[in-house]
């Protein structure tokens, strides 16, 4: 799902990185005593003899993928248990433009290339944003399927073992060079559906296996709040599909979602129209219904082909990381407020938590510690904190309520903030722009914001 | 006769009928609203409902006449009387929005109004003595949203909507919402401050210049200066109170995993 991070405060918070790393060691610094917190690899763990350190990575999408792969090239054994290969995981599908270059995605694993998004305000204000993108620049639309399938691949080419199976439970180890057990059931050998039961040994887990995350629960991770996400995928007629061509819409409204938004996403040949929420789960319905209305001239006739639903994490979980289990991509938690993005962030971190793997480990020849995963955890933290408070900031502002969202999408007509938008979301960067327009445009947000609660207050006084 | 009939009833059940009545013989719409929350506490069968429903079609037509009026409170008196048990609000609540839907646009499929032209409001016709008419402006958009509010619409690609309030300019947005309630806080500031000021003065015997120059007094006044801008409304207290949680929460969370409990060691 796109993003559009309007970077209005990112100029009055620019010293938020700094205040955030402060508050970061703080706790470190009052940690118990018997809590080893201060971030250096264990040099002084025993070398692990006659073979080489063993990780198991559950989950096989697009953070399992990516940390399987950068396990694998840097010389660990790695197992990678994936419960179903062809999985067609109900998503938005997008992809920022960092990502292909920084995976090394090939472009035929892209379906579309949306150029051009419409905001849809409550009362049908349209705003058309994208004239600000250059001519190499897009958001990817691709199929899960293909890309999951795609990173797997490259990850058992790299020399990562692609177990099919469903992980059930792990054995926690008794002591610090200790293996913990992981109980699967395999699916590869010929006996029928309810697969093989077997156990693996392995050293360290890599929990990348999504929303409902088993490895979470084995570690009492905790519970975060969660978006329940509704999808219908529509197939229109071809000459109703040329619009979406490369286009996204957005719509907003207390009709389509209290506190997310409905959206109408290109596939590669039909539209999922779609809506969340995470306070009123029980009206989703209700709220799909509502999308599908706004957004009835353009998808009039279309025949749903699919109907789907995912819980989408709102908050990273109290604990990421327990000893030598570390947690990445959504079982950790890490989709955006506002956007809802979540496939970026997966592999990235999968592909973070894998490199502190295979420096704490040496390239695999020491056993690790729970201080070689806090290096990944602080790591994450402090490159995308900026990004993560300031969706959380803007979907704190711009989906309060309807006049909110009248403003929302009148800032958005701006070029300021189209620019500063797609900025940050194609390349992850939270860039502090030129002051001077930075304060204009916080002028201008107040002032729409104000404009639309004076129309607000006298929509009330009209109550019929 | 009808009177006949129901004045033995009319004791049981004597304030809203009464109120009902009077309601009634005011001749307006609101009859049908009121004698809602005493159909609600009739527990009909279909039948019933459908026997209310008649009834009060027919008060609906001889809205001016009282006699009738007492029919249909009477209508409702019977029913309530002889019910077991059910909801009796759909229909009233179905005739009552039949008759507001007559006000507004029916079997709606956009909004039409004769100054709302392609997608935007067209400003010549807000014209008042050569001048736009910006509070006509705002009345106008503000319906719009209320109606689109409450009939959400297909947005269309043939008839986008463009309209910006940013083309109403600064100063009608000030008169109209600004002053009116800075009056009110400048008000409110000025009772307070002459108060206050009072009063230090008869308990320290300082008067006000001198009290300008004291550092506590200037706190207060700042104290009282901003309670006056923030708290407006007795629920402003809360809501700032949630703010600043609101603000940290997110924070919070994200710092969990480095707060650790001694717990987890076990």
């Amino acid at each position: 799902m796109a993003s559009i991070a309007l970077k209005s405060f990112v100029g009055l918070r620019q010293s938020t990185p700094e205040n955030n790393s402060i508050v970061l060691s703080k706790p470190s610094s009052a940690a118990l005593p018997h809590r080893k917190f201060r971030i250096n690899a264990s040099k002084s763990s025993p070398r692990v003899t006659g073979r080489n350190l063993r990780v198991a990575v559950i989950g096989g999408g697009p953070a399992g993928g990516a940390a399987a792969e950068t396990l694998a090239k840097g010389g660990i054994e790695t197992f990678l248990i994936e419960r179903k290969m062809d999985n067609c995981k109900p998503c938005g599908g997008a992809i920022p433009l960092c990502m292909v270059g920084e995976f090394d995605l090939p472009l035929d694993i892209i379906d579309r290339r949306v150029t051009k998004m419409k905001m849809i305000s409550p009362s049908n204000v349209a705003v058309d944003i994208g004239r600000t993108l250059k001519p190499h620049e897009y958001i990817g639309m691709v199929r899960r399927e293909v890309l999951d399938a795609y990173l797997r691949d490259r990850a058992s080419t790299a020399g990562a073992t692609v177990i099919n199976g469903l992980f059930l439970k792990m054995d926690l180890p008794q002591s610090k060079t200790a293996p913990y057990v992981l109980h699967y059931s395999d699916y590869n050998s010929k006996t029928k559906a309810a697969g093989e039961k077997k156990t693996l040994e392995v050293d360290a887990i890599i929990g990348a296996d999504g929303a409902n995350s088993r490895v979470a629960k084995g570690i009492n991770a905790g519970d975060y709040e969660y978006a329940i996400a509704f999808q219908e995928r529509i197939k229109i007629s071809d000459d109703k599909m040329k619009y979406y061509e490369n286009l996204a819409e957005m719509y907003v409204g207390d009709d389509v979602s209290p506190d997310f938004y409905g959206w109408v996403f290109p596939k590669c040949d039909h539209v999922a129209v779609g809506t969340g929420t995470v306070t009123h789960k029980g009206d989703i319905k209700k709220f799909q219904t509502a999308t599908r209305l706004r957004a009835r001239d353009k998808i009039e006739g279309g025949k749903i082909i699919r109907v789907e639903a995912h819980p989408i994490p709102e908050h990273p979980r109290p604990k990421r990381v327990l000893d030598r289990v570390a947690l990445v991509g959504d079982a950790a938690g890490y989709v955006t407020k506002c956007s809802g993005e979540g496939i970026y962030f997966a592999a990235k971190s999968g592909r973070m938590c894998a490199e502190a793997l295979v420096e704490g480990s040496e390239n695999g020849k020491r056993m690790v510690d729970e201080s070689d995963l806090r290096v990944y955890l602080e790591k994450w933290d402090k490159t995308y904190w900026p990004t993560y408070k300031v969706l959380d900031i803007l979907q704190k502002v711009f989906y309060r309520s309807n006049p909110a969202r009248e403003a929302f999408v009148e800032m958005c007509a701006d070029e300021y903030v189209q620019k500063m938008t797609f900025d940050s979301y194609l390349y992850k960067r939270v860039v502090p722009g030129n002051p001077l327009d930075d304060l204009k445009l916080a002028v201008n947000t107040i002032g729409s914001l104000v404009r639309a609660n004076a129309l607000r207050k006298e929509m009330e006084k009209l109550s019929v | 006769m009808s009177m006949a009939i129901f004045s033995p009833k009319l004791p049981a059940l004597s304030p809203p009928p009464a109120a009902a009545k009077t309601h009634l013989s005011s001749c307006n719409n609101k009859p049908y609203l009121s004698l809602r929350p005493v159909t609600v506490n009739n527990n009909n069968n279909n039948n019933n409902k459908k026997l209310q429903f008649q009834l009060l079609a027919t008060a609906a037509d001889n809205n001016n006449n009282g006699s009738s009026s007492g029919v249909a409170a009477a209508a409702t008196t019977v029913e309530e009387e002889e019910s077991a048990g059910s909801n009796g609000s759909p229909p009233p609540v179905a005739f009552g929005e039949k008759v507001a839907d007559a006000v507004v646009v029916s079997s709606s499929s956009s909004f039409e109004d004769a100054r709302w032209v392609a997608g935007t409001w067209d400003l010549k016709q807000f014209s008042k003595d050569g001048n736009t008419d910006w509070d006509a402006l705002i009345d106008a958009e503000v319906k719009r949203r209320k109606w689109m509010e409450q009939n959400p619409q297909s947005s269309s690609n043939e008839e986008p909507i463009v309209f910006d309030t940013s083309i109403i300019p600064w100063w009608a947005w000030m008169k109209r919402f600004h002053l009116p309630e800075a009056e009110l806080l400048n008000g409110r500031a000025a009772m307070i401050g002459f108060f206050m000021a009072y009063f230090v003065d008869s308990l320290t015997g300082v008067g006000l210049v001198d009290q300008m120059g004291n550092f506590f007094c200037k706190t207060l006044l700042f104290v009282a200066v901003a309670g006056v801008l923030l708290i407006r409304k007795n629920e402003d207290l809360e809501t700032i109170k949630k703010l600043l949680e609101e603000t940290t929460f997110y924070d919070k969370q994200w710092q969990a995993t480095w707060q650790d409990d001694t717990k987890n060691k076990v």
